[in-house]
């Protein structure tokens, strides 16, 4: 292969190169601000991250694995997956080819930055060819690929049924310009090559497309200013990408070193949210996802919808759609990109002021309900549980038949976690409250605090610090003692679907401790979606703004996927999910420990 | 050869319709779910505001229509429509063709357990209003203590209650509260009797006197706020938490004996049969009626009227005067008036 | 001269002069606010209110009547048991916050 313009530039490139000169600059610029955004102290642990071995592998890995192989999506739906690497990669590949070509045959050129991109119109066969067949017929094999993809991605606009999902994200007009220039680049590139393949040589794509041309086309007049609509469609694509969902791409490679340098959302627009939100491709998986997507009023409301109208600044939505939100957590389960649309939320309702302040300063919870003496374990039952007495009552009598030693510590009523007015965004508040339970705890002299609601537990283990002191689920808890022989339970032969509560499941990732316990007492069936894909029951304290009367299609649709199992009926181990559900359900709804303790003989 | 009207429904709203159609000349059938006639009002002990025992007035009924055609343990299977008339399909094989059809299937008592905080099922000594007229007519029930020191009604329970789907008043709880809150004092004098209620409403003849017998005669305590929340104490005494809304202040009492008062909802087959009939269901849940004013007894549905508890809550006497006119505007109807 | 009594400000609300101007610009936001019956559910069951006082039922009254809640209202866990029980189906947790963000 030899140079065939001796200059080597031609105009057709300019836009090529604005194009890229803007987006570098842009990107690299935003990037620097939303490093300055972090905090000292997170911007410091970031930076040393980088320079970090292990740290370095894993980022490497990760991008590999998320950016450019999207494994996560290949899990989820293979057509999906195929449809986002054969693009993403295929893209990856053919620049990468380029570049070898460039230094394999016109090695001086390298220098030049649109050379490996523009390389056939630049170059021509001569006797040394032979020894590139190979590489064109990479090219040509990628550039199908690619194609593939390209063609995919259109179907998936007409059928999404296909690609795993009932609904997809309206687009908005940048996204689609984006959208049609990401689509003309493949077939214009092939276009352009085919075009000069009888000058620059090519494969089996382009030399037979380059035949067919010529039988009806006398003269090379197409080939200058199908190269030119080439590098206009990329020039498009790259001015569009920052206003656009394509920011995901250049974003989500800095998000993935971010959080392997374990950062956290600390406020609701700045540094890593800023990123995440930069990061959202706009799929639109969070939308099927989404358990308040069961009212079309709604549809407008999950996380795909929140990080479009935080980049747009459209305040009013912003808030709408973060105090709607359930906090279920399924959005961000799904997310592949890993966008923590519950965090987003909560920390746009911490960025509001309110002139009255929770004070308990002067709330004495001393001398309630704790008694002098010291007992192995405290039983903390929560507030919800109180509306439940069912639970409450079932887990005494486990503990009074397995002969345990223990206390229910808020038996004539307690403070309540403070886990509701977290989410509420009310952390320094949330905070006070959870340090006045500490103390109540820990004054307790119990070895070992068990808990029967979820929201407890989690608020539990995620923000108190109990030192010396096991916090414990009854699902575990009592599955050790089962083990132990303590317990003697019976296995009926009702068959029960086990409802994983957000908070439990998504939340604390306890998915087995609950179905091993309910095993033993019954049978267990599964329902269609289940474990991190469970449907919220809709009673969730996560919602601020959603009324009653707007949760119920939320609930109906929960217990749609459960009558999927065909049970006889519904277990769930949190007061809440309880309530809700036995609220419409047509079977009955119970907790595990009820199910436990009636399967459980008197020692 | 009489006419034949089928009678939906065997409580005391389809026995006066039936027996006042028996005077006007026709051949009334009723069809009764239950091995029994009577209905709510047969499990009844004694009715207010004369005290007079539930079974006098069924069996008095039950009189009246001695000569009328029973079904008892029979369901309707389907009724089509035909050109001038309906075909009612039974259970038990036989069909019935009639020009006009009652339908007088009543209400359900609310299923208390899914108040989920009162414990109904949960806790010992927690039981319903029809828990307590079936112990008053004899029937043992471990629930209800020996000699209890302190017992509660709790007023509107499952009615006026969007959580529980019913924002209807049930009418006849309160009354029936102070009802079985006086025979409780008749048969435990140094009982402690509180009664929780959102709002008294004593509308009817005598009620108000029945109240202030109550409160005057009998010491019952009528405490103004809604319990939220039953749980047990260490000696397994039912603590009740409710608001004293007129001092403003939370109130706890530890009681023997709480007595949910179950209100109506709509009867679970009612939907089921105005589907057949094409029906139109009220926002309530209950049968819609033509108008809520004046056309009560009529449906929008030619030759098919309602009486009784099937459109909507109502107390004794109410029903029995709807079976009347019902049985008086199926007469006219008949009769091409 | 002492009579054993002095002349104190009159117990009685007047509507006419009452400024309730918070509980109308609450209402307007949470129009449930509106449908209390004042059964007192959330109060009994209120975590704090044992402890506190906090009623969100005397809240309500309170704003209408035109009294102050700044003191019953910073008692408030958020726990959503009032929520839960209330027969209205008011959303008393969207309410506090309201009545917290719109207090002046």
């Amino acid at each position: 292969m030899i140079d065939r313009i001796a200059s080597g530039f031609n105009p057709f490139v300019i836009p090529f190169l604005a194009g890229m000169a803007f987006v570098l600059g842009y990107c690299l610029i935003s990037m620097i601000r939303i490093v300055l955004q972090l905090s000292h102290a997170d911007r410091k642990k970031f930076l040393i991250s980088l320079v970090t071995p292990g740290v370095i592998w894993r980022n490497c890995r990760d991008i590999f694995c998320d950016c450019l192989l999207h494994v996560k999506l290949w899990k989820r739906n293979r057509l999906l997956g195929y449809m986002h690497s054969s693009i993403a990669l295929g893209w990856f590949i053919l620049i990468v080819l380029g570049h070898i070509e460039v230094l394999l045959f016109v090695p001086g050129r390298i220098n030049l930055f649109y050379y490996p991109i523009f390389f056939n119109f630049f170059v021509a066969e001569n006797e040394s060819t032979v020894q590139g067949k190979v590489l064109f017929f990479l090219m040509d094999f990628f550039l199908l690929v690619v194609l593939s993809g390209i063609f995919l991605a259109m179907l998936k606009r007409l059928r999404s049924r296909l690609f795993g999902m009932r609904r997809t994200t309206r687009h908005s007009l940048t996204n689609q310009v984006g959208l049609y220039a990401l689509w003309a680049i493949f077939p214009l590139r092939l276009l352009a090559e085919s075009f000069t393949a009888h000058i620059s040589g090519g494969s089996f794509l382009t030399v037979p497309a380059n035949w067919v041309f010529r039988q009806f086309l006398g003269n090379d007049l197409n080939m200058l200013p199908t190269w030119w609509a080439y590098s206009i469609a990329l020039c498009v694509f790259m001015v569009v990408l920052p206003f656009s969902r394509y920011m995901h791409i250049p974003a989500e490679m800095m998000l993935i070193p971010m959080r392997n340098a374990g950062i956290r959302i600390t406020s609701a627009r700045r540094g890593l949210a800023r990123l995440e939100v930069l990061s959202c491709p706009n799929c639109g998986i969070c939308i099927d996802a989404c358990p308040m997507s069961a009212d079309r009023a709604n549809l407008k409301d999950c996380t795909v919808y929140l990080t479009r109208q935080i980049r747009r600044g459209n305040e009013k939505r912003i808030d709408e759609i973060s105090d709607k939100c359930l906090l279920c957590g399924k959005c961000q389960e799904l997310c592949q990109v890993g966008v923590e649309g519950p965090k987003l939320r909560v920390a746009q309702r911490a960025s509001r002021k309110y002139p009255i302040s929770p004070d308990f300063s002067d709330i004495d919870v001393k001398g309630s309900g704790i008694s002098a003496e010291k007992h192995e374990v405290a039983y903390y039952s929560g507030c919800m549980t109180r509306l439940t007495p069912s639970i409450s009552r079932s887990v005494e009598s486990l503990l009074r038949k397995a002969g345990v030693d223990y206390t229910w510590i808020d038996r004539d009523g307690g403070l309540c976690c403070g886990r509701p007015m977290l989410i509420a965004g009310r952390t320094e508040e949330a905070r006070e409250m959870a340090a006045r339970n500490m103390e109540l705890i820990i004054s307790s002299g119990a070895g070992t605090l068990l808990v029967s609601c979820p929201i407890c537990y989690r608020m539990f283990t995620e923000e108190y610090t109990l030192p010396g002191i096991r916090v414990v689920h009854y699902a575990e808890f009592f599955d050790e003692l089962i083990r132990q022989k303590r317990l003697t339970v019976e296995k009926s032969d009702v068959c029960y679907v086990y409802h994983d509560p957000c908070e439990l499941g998504r939340g604390c990732g306890m998915y087995d401790g609950p179905r091993r316990l309910l095993s033993h007492a019954a049978f267990l069936a599964e329902a269609d979606r289940t474990r991190g894909e469970s449907v919220c029951c809709g009673g969730s304290l996560g919602s601020i703004s959603l009324d009653f009367e707007h949760r119920k299609s939320i609930t109906m649709s929960s217990l749609e996927n459960l009558y999927s199992s065909r049970a006889d009926a519904i277990a769930t181990a949190c007061p809440l999910c309880r309530s809700t559900l036995a609220r419409y359900s047509d079977r009955p709804v119970r907790d595990i420990a009820e199910v436990i303790d009636n399967q459980t003989k008197e020692s | 050869m009489k006419e034949n009207v089928v009678i939906i429904g065997g409580g005391i709203a389809g026995m006066e319709a039936a027996g006042q159609l028996l005077s006007l000349g026709y051949n009334p059938i009723i069809v009764e779910q239950q091995d029994h006639l009577g209905g709510h009002v047969a499990q009844w002990h004694r009715l207010f505001p004369d005290m007079i025992p539930a079974q006098e007035l069924v069996q008095k009924l039950g009189e009246s229509i001695a000569e009328a055609n029973v079904f008892l343990e029979t369901r309707v299977n389907f009724v089509n429509r035909l050109s001038d008339g309906w075909n009612v399909m039974l259970s038990n094989g036989i069909n019935i063709v009639c020009r006009a059809i009652l339908v007088a299937s009543g209400f359900t008592l609310f299923d208390a357990s899914r108040k989920e905080e009162y414990g109904y099922g949960v806790y010992d000594h927690v039981i319903t209003n029809a828990d307590l007229e079936a112990w008053l007519n004899g029937s043992a029930d471990r629930r209800v203590p020996f000699r209890p020191e302190s017992m509660g009604f709790v007023h509107c329970v499952g009615s006026r209650d969007m959580k529980a789907g019913n924002t209807q008043c049930s009418k006849v709880c309160c009354t029936t509260a102070i009802k079985q809150a006086i025979e409780m004092k008749e048969r435990f004098p140094d009982s402690n009797v509180y009664c929780f209620y959102m709002d008294l409403r004593l509308f009817g003849k005598k009620y108000e006197d029945f109240y202030i017998n109550a409160q005057k005669q009998w010491g019952v305590q009528f405490i103004r706020g809604r319990v939220s929340e039953v749980s047990e104490t260490m000696e397994g005494r039912l603590q009740v938490k409710a608001e004293d809304t007129l001092s403003g202040r939370p109130v706890k009492v530890q009681l023997d004996l709480l007595v949910l008062m179950s209100g109506m909802v709509c009867n679970e087959h009612s939907s089921r049969m105005a589907g057949m009939m094409g029906l139109d269901i009220d926002s309530d849940g209950f049968i819609r009626s033509r108008d809520n004013e004046y056309h009560i007894v009529e449906s929008n549905r030619p030759g098919v009227f309602y009486a009784g508890t099937c459109t909507g809550t109502k107390t004794v006497p109410e029903t029995v005067c709807e079976a009347r006119s019902a049985a008086l505007a199926i007469h006219n109807y008949l009769k091409g008036r | 001269m002492d009579f054993g009594f002095g002349i104190n400000r009159s117990s009685t609300i007047d509507l006419t002069k009452t400024d309730n101007g918070l509980f109308r610009r609450v209402c307007s936001e949470e129009p449930g606010a509106r449908t209390c019956m004042a059964c007192g559910s959330c109060s009994a069951t209120c975590m704090a209110s044992d402890l506190s006082g906090m009623s969100i039922r005397k809240v309500l009254l309170a704003m209408q009547r035109g009294q102050d809640i700044r003191h019953m209202l910073s008692k408030c866990m958020l726990c959503g048991k009032c929520t839960m029980v209330c027969p209205r189906g008011i959303n008393t947790r969207r309410l506090v916050l309201t009545i917290c963000r719109l207090y002046d």
